[in-house]
């Protein structure tokens, strides 16, 4: 079986498909009493393990678990055996907690909230032959006809997003003088791209990721903290499930750092991927294009709702357009109307380069796929990166063809592809600056742009995971 | 068949160690060996003798697993399990370190040059076959990450004149790739192998493939193409390759290498069994299904498993082996009259 992970994401040995009890090397803690000395260990016929002991007689003992988060602490194989990504995180576990719902007494019940990327959209839309607005319109009436309560778009969390790697980037940009470490700023919102940073580089390259909140952890933000509010709900009081194109957001949205230690709760409880929200469809049995369309829920109430939207520079989240253009007026008033993308080796790689009587102002570049992640990773090591700002993403033709987005039925993939382009293309571009609703929530949510509620709900940090060795590891 | 090898010299190239492999220069002067002392050494001739010219030491950390010269002969690859591919530079001193290619996650096993020379293939135990471009500068840029294979990849070859790779896995399958628009893509996959397949050796004219295993076979590939005479089933414009002849019940270990005399058409194995061996076609066998047959046959040809046999590419019948015992030995093939 194909792995479902990115290319960055297998290589880094997360996707071994070894289960955890058979292969992996994480050290379990295991809570032990002192002074009851010496115990045997009895197995029964059907495999479960007893303690026996003079002290305290005969002990089941627990199974020892692997959970997500284990894994993505861990710099050993692997487990990431879908078994432990399926525990926590599926379209099962949704259905489960909409049961839930059925028969729980009112105060027991969980705010169902479910944010839909719009790769996802676009993704389902060619397989359906709609176009994106009929195909959001349908997925919402889905969504509240199986019992969820709210359905949100992350292209609006998205704003943020980009707003704020727009300000990092011109910050780290004036004070490169200061800490050479600053330049080139690497885009985060792809976390097997970032899996692959902190697993196989260490403290190496994480200076210069971007330390913005990816589109999906925003919403978390947006949903768990300003959402709840709204409705007068604690943030474990809401389910939040987002829907996405990559396998890889799972790890992401189980990452310690989108844990509320208070509430004990994640920014997003659950990814699912387009493929699986497929699988949805066909196990409630719904014929998808005949569903009524409802109207589009929006999270801050002077939003639209009329249609969705997007913003421009291609379908990975049009980062380094919205960071090209913003410093290019921020740092040097110059006005970009339209980018010019140019191919180097591969149509994966492309520079965009801003000049001013032939001196090179802004050398900025995308990188996809793990051949060009390499590539660049190893300019960097060499010192001859020569880039100011890298969109990079860990998939060949970036997040509309991520793993998790449906395959072609007839094998014809490039053709899929294309088309998912052209309908994520349909959907109108707004400037995040000037979506309805943004300014409000700078202003009434986070407190004003740059305050420090903003540089908590909006930003994150990376850890190196630091190679340990172990014992039985021969080296020739 | 008793005195078709002939041994000519033998030398502790790695002593206290294990040789892994062997290559020969294009030029079929210079014979370069790898081993678990994380040394090359390059080794020619001086009159009747094979004494070292040059140690390739301070590249690797840890064992140097494979080495492969540039078809110009001024590089020499070295792939190690410390993770990294080197790439040394001959000069009129020796040879300098011009490169480090990094990436892998863990051990490279195999590396080699497609026959334009611009290309470079590496494979590792993280379960991936890489293309690397060369350019003027001496610049590598990887340029495919192909992640077809289940298990840790063992050898990589190129075609003799295409630029049409082949790698070999522990997951027991040969797979073929060729360059597709701007990426790589594997076009083929090979099965038949009932365990690990360790090397592969095309023939002179490309057209066939060798495959050795630890399943103690030896099989050969055909390349079909699409609309052949012979009815093979080719999908879309891609070649076919099918299994035309095995070679079972000759080997009592795992064949650890594979060679394919250039010149002669005479096909060499390295044994698990310390034994080295030659097939030769059988003249007249039918093309579509050949038959092989033993010629030469030497049980102690080395104190320790063959690691590599490699022929000369200039002197016909000249084949240079390794083994665990960290010895290099030269032998002289002579096919057998009666054939």
């Amino acid at each position: 079986m194909a792995s479902p992970f990115s290319g960055a994401l297998q290589l880094t040995d997360l996707d071994d498909y070894i289960r955890p009890s058979q292969d992996c090397i994480k050290p379990i803690k295991v809570d032990k009493r002192l002074g009851s000395g010496v115990a045997k260990i009895h197995i029964e016929d059907d495999g479960s393990y007893f303690q026996v002991s003079q002290a305290r007689g005969t002990q089941k003992l627990e199974k020892a678990k692997i959970s997500l988060n284990d894994c993505l602490a861990c710099s050993g194989c692997v487990t990431s055996a879908e078994s432990v990504l399926i525990i926590q995180q599926s379209h099962e576990e949704l259905r489960k907690i909409l049961n839930a719902n059925k028969v729980a007494v009112p105060d027991q019940q969980k705010l169902v909230v479910i944010s839909v990327s719009p790769q996802s959209v676009a993704s389902l839309a060619a397989r359906f032959q709609l176009n994106p607005t009929d195909t959001s319109r349908k997925l919402t009436s889905f969504f509240k006809k199986i019992g969820v309560h709210y359905v949100f778009d992350t292209a609006f969390s998205r704003n943020f997003s980009l707003l704020e790697s727009q300000r990092e980037f011109v910050q780290r940009f004036q004070s490169q003088a200061n800490s050479g470490q600053a330049l080139p700023v690497l885009a985060s919102a792809c976390p097997g791209w970032i899996c692959y940073a902190e697993k196989t580089h260490g403290s190496f390259l994480l200076p210069h990721l971007s330390t913005v909140r990816s589109p999906q952890q925003v919403m978390g933000a947006l949903v768990k903290d300003f959402f709840a509010q709204q409705q007068h709900l604690t943030p474990d009081r809401l389910y939040h499930v987002t829907v996405m194109p990559c396998y890889d957001k799972k790890l992401e949205a189980s990452r310690p750092d989108f844990f509320n230690q208070e509430f004990q709760t994640r920014d997003v409880d659950c990814v699912i991927t387009t493929g699986e929200m497929f699988k949805l469809l066909e196990e409630e049995g719904v014929s998808f294009p005949d569903l009524e369309p409802a109207p589009l829920d929006v999270l801050s109430s002077c939003a639209s709702a009329e249609e969705p939207t997007s913003h421009r520079g291609g379908g990975s989240g049009g980062y380094l357009e919205h960071v090209f253009r913003h410093a290019a007026w921020e740092l040097f008033g110059i006005h970009v109307a339209e980018v010019t993308y140019k191919p180097l080796r591969n149509k994966d790689f492309q520079e965009v380069t801003l000049e001013r009587d032939g001196q090179v102002l802004l050398h900025f570049a995308t990188a996809y796929g793990f051949r060009n992640i390499q590539n660049l990773v190893q300019k960097l090591r060499r010192g001859r990166c020569p880039y100011h700002y890298v969109e990079v993403m860990a998939c060949p033709s970036g997040c509309l063809n991520g793993g998790g987005q449906l395959r072609a039925l007839d094998g014809r993939s490039k053709e899929l592809l294309q088309q998912v382009e052209r309908l994520y293309g349909e959907v109108r571009t707004q400037e995040p600056r000037d979506v309805p609703g943004v300014q409000k929530l700078y202003r009434h949510w986070l407190q004003g742009e740059g305050s420090n509620r903003a540089g908590h709900l909006l930003y994150t940090q990376y850890h190196a995971v630091e190679k340990a060795s172990f014992g039985f590891s021969i080296k020739w | 068949m008793k005195d078709s090898l002939v041994l000519l010299g033998r030398v502790p190239a790695h002593p206290d160690s294990r040789c892994w492999y062997l290559a020969w220069n294009p030029a079929g002067t210079l014979l370069a060996s790898c081993g678990g002392d994380r040394r090359v050494r390059i080794w020619g001739t001086e009159g009747d003798s094979w004494v070292c010219k040059s140690v390739l030491s301070d590249g690797h950390q840890r064992t140097v697993r494979k080495v492969a010269w540039s078809p110009c002969g001024n590089y020499l690859a070295s792939a190690s399990f410390d993770a990294t591919t080197c790439i040394w530079k001959r000069n009129q001193d020796g040879f300098e370190c011009v490169t480090t290619l990094e990436g892998h996650e863990n051990e490279v096993k195999s590396v080699a040059w497609a026959p334009s020379g611009n290309l470079l293939a590496t494979c590792s135990r993280d379960k991936s076959v890489w293309v690397w471009e060369v350019d003027e500068e001496d610049e590598y840029e990887c340029v495919s990450v192909l992640s077809s294979h289940t298990q840790d990849v063992k050898h990589v070859v190129w075609h003799p004149s295409q630029e049409l790779l082949a790698s070999a896995s522990y997951d027991d399958t040969v797979k073929l790739y060729r360059e597709e628009e701007d990426d790589w893509v594997c076009c083929a996959t090979l099965e038949g192998h009932e365990s690990t397949v360790w090397s592969l050796a095309f023939d002179p004219s490309g057209q066939r493939l060798a495959s050795c295993s630890d399943d103690r076979t030896v099989r050969i590939w055909q390349q079909y193409l699409p609309g052949n005479e012979q009815g093979v089933a080719c999908s879309s414009s891609d070649l076919s390759w099918k299994c035309v002849c095995t070679l079972s019940g000759f080997h009592s270990r795992t064949i650890y290498d594979i060679a394919w005399c250039q010149l002669t058409g005479a096909l060499a194995t390295a044994c698990g069994d310390d034994a080295i061996r030659v097939f030769e076609e059988d003249p007249g066998s039918d093309p579509q299904q050949p038959t092989f047959s033993l010629t030469a046959h030497l049980p102690q040809a080395h104190s320790q498993d063959v690691n590599c046999v490699a022929w000369n590419p200039k002197e016909l019948g000249l084949l240079a082996s390794c083994s665990d015992d960290g010895e290099v030995a030269f032998w002289k093939y002579q096919r057998p009259e009666a054939l």
